[in-house]
C-alpha cells in the first residue's frame, strides 16, 4: 500500500465550446496536463486511466474515446459514470488503484459536451413516471430542499442568494470560469423564476469543459514534481428521500456519509479543512453542503454565509474558483476540475483566488441518481504531505 | 433514454397500496419491492398496507421551465401518505392539480385524486395526483 499523490493537472477554459468536438476537449485537457507536469511526463509512463463522462452528447463514449484522444491505446482505460459525482468518482477509482499498487501512474480525465444536445435533460423531465423521479427537473429536486430549509430553519432567501453573489465574484477572478460577471442579491432575487423558490441566478450555466489530472504513488511522485499533493481520503455514498429520514428533506445524507468515510480515512475532520470546492449546481446546494460536511451545525448554513466564513477572505473559503455557478458544470469534467483547483490551492498556485496558505483541501459532488429520486455524493480530501 | 417508455398500469396505480418492510417498518409506494431501501433487508418480507387518501406536503416547488407540451406552472411536492392502520407513512412525489399556488405550503393537507397523469395521445396513463381538499376551499 502506498499513498496516492496528485502530481499534475491540466484544464481548459470552460464555456460554450461549439467549435470543439468531444474528442477535441479530451485532447486539449490531456495536452494541458502533459505540458503542466513540473518535471514532465512521458505518455508511456501512464499505465492506467479513468475517464469520467455522463456522455450527454451521446457520442458513444467508452474508454476507447480517451484512447482516440490521447493515443493511449494499449493502456487499460475505464469509463466511470456516477451522475454529478462522475469526475470525482473517476478520480477516486484512480486513487484506489494507485493505493493498491495496481497502477503506478494513473490518468484521470473528465469531459462533457453539454451545449450540443439537451435531449438527455429534457427526456428526464417527462412526467410519465413521477414516482421514479420523472417530471422532477434538477432545479426542482434541489429547490425542494430550499423550500423546506426556508420553512424549517431561520434561513433567508437573501442568504441563499448571497452564495451566488460570492461565487460569481470569485469567478471573475478565475480564468477558466465560464460566466464572468458579478451580480447582487437583488439581481438573484429578481432574475426569472426557474422552479420556485429558485431563480435563474441560483442555477449553474450549461457549459462544455474538460480536465485531466495525474495520480501516482508516493515513491514515484518526485519523478514528476517537487511539490506533490497527497490524497488523504475519499468516500462515496448514495441516499434517497424515499428512505424517510427527516434530514433528507432539507439536506443530503449521501454527503454526510461520503464525507464521514473520507474524514475517517484521512484521520481528519471538518475543522481541519482549509479550502473546499463543493457542488453548487444551485445556490441552495452549497448552503446545505456546509451543514452536511460539518462546516457548521444543521440549519446554520445561512448564518455561516452571513458571517462571511465561506468567502475568499473567510476562515473556511468555499469555491474560490467561482464554483459551478460561475465556472459551469460540464458533468464529467466538474469533479476532476475541482481536484485540479484544490491541487493548485495547496501548491499556492491559484493566482487571484489563492486562499491563505491552505494545508488541507476538500472536494465534493452531490448528484441526482435514478432520475430525481436518488442522491449520490463523492468526497475527496487532499493534503500537503 | 432506454427502457420501456411506460410502466405498465399496475394495481397500485389505481389503489393507494403500499408495501411495508416487516423488519424496519419502511413503506414503499408505489413500487412493490423485494428488498428494503432503508434497512437493506433482502429478501425483505413486505406486507401490503392500505394508505389513507389524505396526506401532508413535506416540501414542494413550482416548476416553470419544462418541455413545451407540459403545462406550467407545474407544482410538484413530496407528500407523506399515512397508513389507514398503525405504522409509518409512505413518502412519495406527487403532482398537484386543481389547486391554487397560494394554497400550497409545507404542512398543507392534500387529498389523492385518480387522474390521467400523462397521455401519449392514444393511451392515458392513470395514477394519482393531489389537491387541496375541496371543502377547505372558500
Ligand atoms: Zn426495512
Amino acid at each position: 500500500m502506498t499513498d496516492p499523490h496528485v502530481v499534475g493537472a491540466g484544464m481548459i477554459d470552460f464555456g460554450e465550446l461549439y467549435e470543439q468536438s468531444f474528442d477535441d476537449l479530451l485532447e486539449s485537457a490531456y495536452l494541458s496536463l502533459i505540458e503542466n507536469v513540473d518535471k514532465g511526463v512521458d505518455p508511456s509512463d501512464i499505465d492506467a486511466a479513468w475517464y469520467g463522462t455522463i456522455d450527454i452528447a451521446n457520442e458513444g463514449s467508452s474508454g476507447s474515446a480517451v484512447a482516440h484522444a490521447t493515443g493511449l491505446f494499449e493502456t487499460p482505460i475505464t469509463r466511470v459514470e456516477n451522475a454529478c459525482a462522475t469526475g470525482s468518482d473517476a478520480f477516486r477509482n484512480a486513487a484506489q488503484a494507485v493505493k493498491a499498487g495496481d497502477a503506478e501512474v494513473a490518468l484521470v480525465i473528465g469531459a462533457e459536451k453539454m451545449t450540443d444536445s439537451t435531449e438527455g435533460l429534457i427526456a428526464s423531465a417527462a412526467l410519465e413516471r413521477l414516482w421514479r423521479g420523472r417530471g422532477v427537473t434538477m432545479p426542482a429536486y434541489f429547490g425542494m430542499r430550499a423550500t423546506r430549509h426556508l420553512e424549517e430553519y431561520e434561513t433567508t432567501r437573501e442568504q441563499i442568494a448571497e452564495i451566488s453573489v460570492k461565487n460569481h465574484e470569485n469567478g471573475t477572478k478565475y480564468p477558466h470560469a465560464h460566466q464572468q460577471f458579478e451580480c447582487t442579491v437583488e439581481d438573484v432575487k429578481e432574475s426569472p423564476t426557474v422552479s420556485y423558490p429558485l431563480n435563474l441566478y441560483d442555477c449553474c450555466p450549461v457549459t462544455d469543459g474538460a480536465c485531466a489530472v495525474l495520480v501516482t504513488s508516493e515513491e514515484r511522485a518526485r519523478e514528476f514534481t517537487d511539490d506533490p499533493i497527497r490524497v488523504a481520503g475519499y468516500g462515496l455514498a448514495s441516499d434517497t428521500f424515499q428512505r424517510g429520514a427527516p434530514e433528507a428533506l432539507t439536506n443530503f445524507p449521501a454527503t454526510r456519509q461520503a464525507s464521514s468515510q473520507a474524514y475517517e480515512r484521512a484521520g481528519l475532520g471538518p475543522d481541519d479543512i482549509d479550502v473546499a470546492e463543493v457542488h453548487d449546481c444551485f445556490s441552495i446546494t452549497e448552503l446545505i453542503t456546509y451543514e452536511d460536511l460539518g462546516f457548521c451545525e444543521d440549519g446554520k448554513g445561512g448564518q455561516f454565509v452571513d458571517e462571511g466564513r465561506p468567502h475568499l477572505d473567510g476562515d473556511k473559503p468555499v469555491n474560490p474558483s467561482g464554483g459551478l455557478l460561475s465556472k459551469g458544470h460540464p458533468i464529467g469534467a466538474t469533479g476532476v476540475a475541482q481536484i485540479a483547483e484544490i491541487f493548485e490551492q495547496l501548491r499556492g498556485e491559484a493566482g487571484d483566488v489563492q486562499v491563505d496558505s491552505p494545508e488541507v483541501g476538500l472536494q465534493h459532488n452531490i448528484g441526482i441518481g435514478r432520475n430525481a429520486t436518488g442522491a449520490v455524493s463523492c468526497v475527496n480530501i487532499l493534503e500537503r504531505p | 433514454m432506454s427502457g420501456p417508455r411506460y410502466d405498465r398500469s399496475k394495481r397500485q396505480d389505481q389503489h393507494l397500496i403500499g408495501f411495508e418492510c416487516q423488519a424496519c417498518g419502511w413503506v414503499s409506494f408505489p413500487e412493490e419491492k423485494r428488498t428494503c431501501k432503508r434497512c437493506g433487508d433482502a429478501p425483505a418480507e413486505m406486507a401490503e398496507v392500505q394508505l389513507a387518501e389524505r396526506g401532508e406536503i413535506q416540501t414542494f416547488v413550482v416548476q416553470q421551465y419544462l418541455p413545451d407540451d407540459i403545462e406550467t406552472p407545474q407544482p410538484v411536492a413530496i407528500v407523506d401518505l399515512p397508513q389507514e392502520g398503525e405504522g409509518e407513512p409512505a413518502r412519495a412525489y406527487g403532482l398537484l392539480t386543481e389547486t391554487d399556488l397560494e394554497e400550497i405550503d409545507v404542512g398543507t393537507e392534500v387529498v389523492a385524486r385518480f387522474r390521467e397523469l400523462f397521455s401519449d395521445g392514444e393511451r392515458p396513463i392513470n395514477s394519482f395526483k393531489f389537491s387541496v381538499p375541496r371543502e377547505e376551499k372558500a
